[in-house]
């Protein structure tokens, strides 16, 4: 070997080693610099949406060098807990994903920090003043809305045809319901002619609110709210009957209905947003496709002659106890409002709706432009009624759910449902 | 050189069970809604006049004893069927008697909850091709069937464990002593009830009061199944527990059902263990 090769060869190596320590350096200092926030949420934890909110993070970490994500993940059934140990442990994640009640009974603890004070002007002007309105908990905001989705009564067009029905006519009203399962039941007897959640849990109080609503029910809230009230029991009635005409199929959760209606096998499904996506993942439905099969419109209203939904979207809190409220601050701003969130994780797999006015960007507000996301903003949205969320309505959720299901399976007469059903919200 | 373990014992059991203790006493709130403060024997009171915890309790008894007394004499029998078969078809047998034993009890109650469905669950789908019902069975959501459909499961999961241990007292039994039986013409049921079942007594007793406690705590199989579901019909007291403790967050009031709960296995152990030594 030559001594010039020798010498090329020689500098080339250290040449190397400084390009190698000038990156370890620079990591380093970006590291130094970089700032660690943990985000709890069930984003990560379930198969459909983890790659989405994945990149997502990754992405967020890209545009902001100086923050680093730890997304901790947990099982929607599970975070309100985890939650309400880790904040009596005082080692509360920083940012975490909350829906439902759950928001309510974490913010119970104390715990949560006030937002109103990071919305400047230009955020407000964003976000839909509807989004936002449920979300105060003792008049302080407690949560940023991240995904809205509200429930919708989903209709199979080709099952309802089947069974004589016009297919571009859904139900308006509870006996136009019923009349429509009773056509079901007879001409498809495998076909569930109403997918409602009637298991005992929170979410399901939550699913079954608007169905009280309707018929004027309201078994929890002020002081005239009564379990035992003639509404309640028309409403635990009602649902008997569904049971006994075999027009619901009692005890499967939400998530158990959306496999059989990609089969065509559930005619109407009480269900938010996101059954499109799941339809489409188990049945390769195209989005066409999907629309000529399957339609959604608001609830067919009942005696009170009101149609009613709830609010299923997810929100964004941040921990008062959180070292690091202004990165924080910026993950939960990025993940409510940023194009690529929205087109990766709100519109994404598990599909709902942004809880913004107007949209960033024209591709995403063509992909609003759907019949499915137009029925949910325009029939569906203004429908919605937010329970009495709070430590109470938990509390209470297993004793009205419990009366539910004793309606739905059991013999006992109503009103002796009803009335054990305010014994047991009069003694907690 | 007990010390160290009296002193883990204390550490692992006799902490909790004093922090338990402490807890009933108080009205405690896990998000901390209202602040703590001593009841006395306030949470006590109220589960004399709380129905949903008397219907656990029996609901826990029910399930207890009956599903235990059910896997005792069918992991009996089965261990007395298969005695005396030998060589590669006894082998065979035996492995698949204990196969339920190896499934993990989540899955037994997921794959039982499927075969449960009133719509295309395949214990209906069977019952109807063979003509035995016309429509199908709400087995669980049938507020009187939800309790036996759920010890069906359990006691297929647990009826192996009788008959891996009695099948092994039964090779226990010495030969002389089956061989005497027989010269004194001891044959077939009068064998079993004469000769095998006093060797058996005590295997019988301790499985069973293991059986019994684990039972006795058995939350995974309800809750993956019913929920203790429908109404209050599947709530037995662990179930009852957790709904108070991480839905109500009423950790007071959940750790008074939870003494409760231990005073009546420790109670029930002490009489069983005395019943052992008896004999």
């Amino acid at each position: 070997m030559s001594s010039a090769s020798r010498i090329a060869r020689r500098a080339s190596m250290l040449a190397a080693l400084a390009v190698v320590v000038g990156v370890a350096a620079a990591s380093h200092d970006a590291s130094a610099e970089a700032v660690t926030i943990t985000f709890a949420n069930w984003a990560a934890a379930e198969g459909t949406t983890k790659p989405a909110i994945e990149k997502v993070i990754a992405d967020f970490e890209a545009a902001h060098p100086d923050i680093r994500i730890r997304s901790e993940a947990i099982s929607f059934s599970e975070i309100a807990r985890q939650l309400a140990l880790r904040v009596r442990a005082g080692n509360p994640p920083d940012v975490a994903q909350l829906a439902g009640n759950d928001t309510f009974l974490i913010a119970a603890t104390g715990k949560l920090e006030p937002l109103a004070g990071y919305i400047d002007a230009d955020l407000e002007a964003q976000l839909k003043p509807d989004a936002m309105s449920g979300l105060a908990y003792q008049g302080k905001l407690i949560a940023l809305p991240w995904t809205l989705a509200p429930a919708g009564l989903w209709y199979d067009k080709a099952v309802l045809q089947k069974a004589g029905l016009d297919p571009e006519k859904p139900p308006k009203t509870i006996e136009e319901l019923t009349s429509a399962m009773a056509a079901v039941r007879k001409s498809q007897p495998d076909v569930i002619p109403l997918g409602l959640d009637t298991t005992n849990r929170p979410f399901s109080l939550q699913s079954n609110w608007p169905w009280m609503a309707t018929f004027g029910a309201m078994p929890l809230g002020d002081a005239k709210a009564r379990a035992d009230s003639p509404q309640m029991k028309a409403y635990l009635a009602w649902m008997r009957d569904l049971a006994k005409n075999r027009y619901i199929d009692p005890g499967r959760k939400i998530g158990e209905f959306r496999p059989l209606a990609a089969q065509d096998k559930v005619a109407f499904i009480w269900d938010q947003v996101l059954l499109q996506g799941v339809v489409q993942n188990a049945s390769r439905m195209s989005d066409a496709d999907f629309y000529k099969r399957w339609g959604v419109t608001a609830q067919p209203a009942g005696p009170s002659g009101r149609s009613y939904s709830f609010e299923g979207g997810h929100q964004l809190v941040m921990f008062a106890d959180s070292k690091q409220k202004k990165a924080a601050w910026a993950f939960i701003q990025y993940l409510a409002t940023s194009p690529t969130a929205i087109r990766d994780y709100t519109l994404g797999p598990g599909a709902s709706l942004p809880p913004l006015v107007r949209m960033p960007t024209p591709e995403l507000a063509s992909k609003l432009d759907t019949p499915i996301f137009r029925a949910f903003t325009t029939s569906i949205t203004p429908t919605v009624t937010t329970p009495a969320y709070g430590p109470a309505f938990a509390a209470a959720s297993s004793a009205i759910m419990a009366g539910v299901q004793q309606a739905v399976t059991g013999s006992e007469p109503i009103d002796q449902i009803a009335a054990s059903i305010q014994q047991q919200l009069d003694r907690r | 050189m007990v010390l160290p373990s009296v002193g883990v014992l204390a550490i692992v059991v006799g902490y909790p069970v004093l922090y338990t203790l402490l807890l009933s006493t108080q009205d405690y709130n896990l998000l901390g809604v209202t602040p703590t403060r001593f009841v006395g024997a306030g949470n006590y009171h109220k589960l004399l006049d709380d129905p949903t915890f008397w219907t656990s309790l029996a609901n826990t008894a029910l399930y207890t004893f009956g599903s235990v007394a059910v896997a005792a004499v069918l992991g009996l029998v089965l261990a007395l069927v298969t005695e005396d078969v030998g060589g590669r078809r006894g082998r065979v047998a035996r492995a698949l008697l204990l196969t339920p034993w190896a499934v993990p009890f989540v899955v037994v109650a997921f794959l039982f909850r499927y075969m449960y469905l009133q719509n295309g669950g395949a214990i209906n789908a069977v019952l109807l091709a063979s003509g035995l019902i016309r429509a199908p069975i709400s087995w669980l959501n049938e507020a009187s069937l939800a309790l036996p459909a759920v010890m069906v499961t359990n006691i297929w999961a647990m009826t192996p464990f009788f008959f891996l241990l009695l099948a092994a007292a039964l090779a226990g039994i010495p030969n002389e002593v089956l061989e005497s039986a027989r010269v004194d013409r001891a044959r077939g049921l009068s064998l079993v009830m004469h000769v095998k079942l006093p060797f058996l007594r005590n295997a019988l007793l301790v499985s069973s009061l293991l059986m019994i406690i684990a039972n006795f705590n058995d939350f995974a199989k309800i809750w993956a199944m019913t929920q203790g579901g429908p109404g209050y019909s599947t709530t037995t007291l662990v179930v009852y527990v957790y709904r108070q403790a991480f839905e109500n967050f009423s950790i007071g009031y959940a750790s008074a059902i939870g003494v409760v709960w231990l005073v009546l296995l420790l109670a029930f152990a002490v009489a069983y263990l005395r019943a052992l030594r008896v004999h």
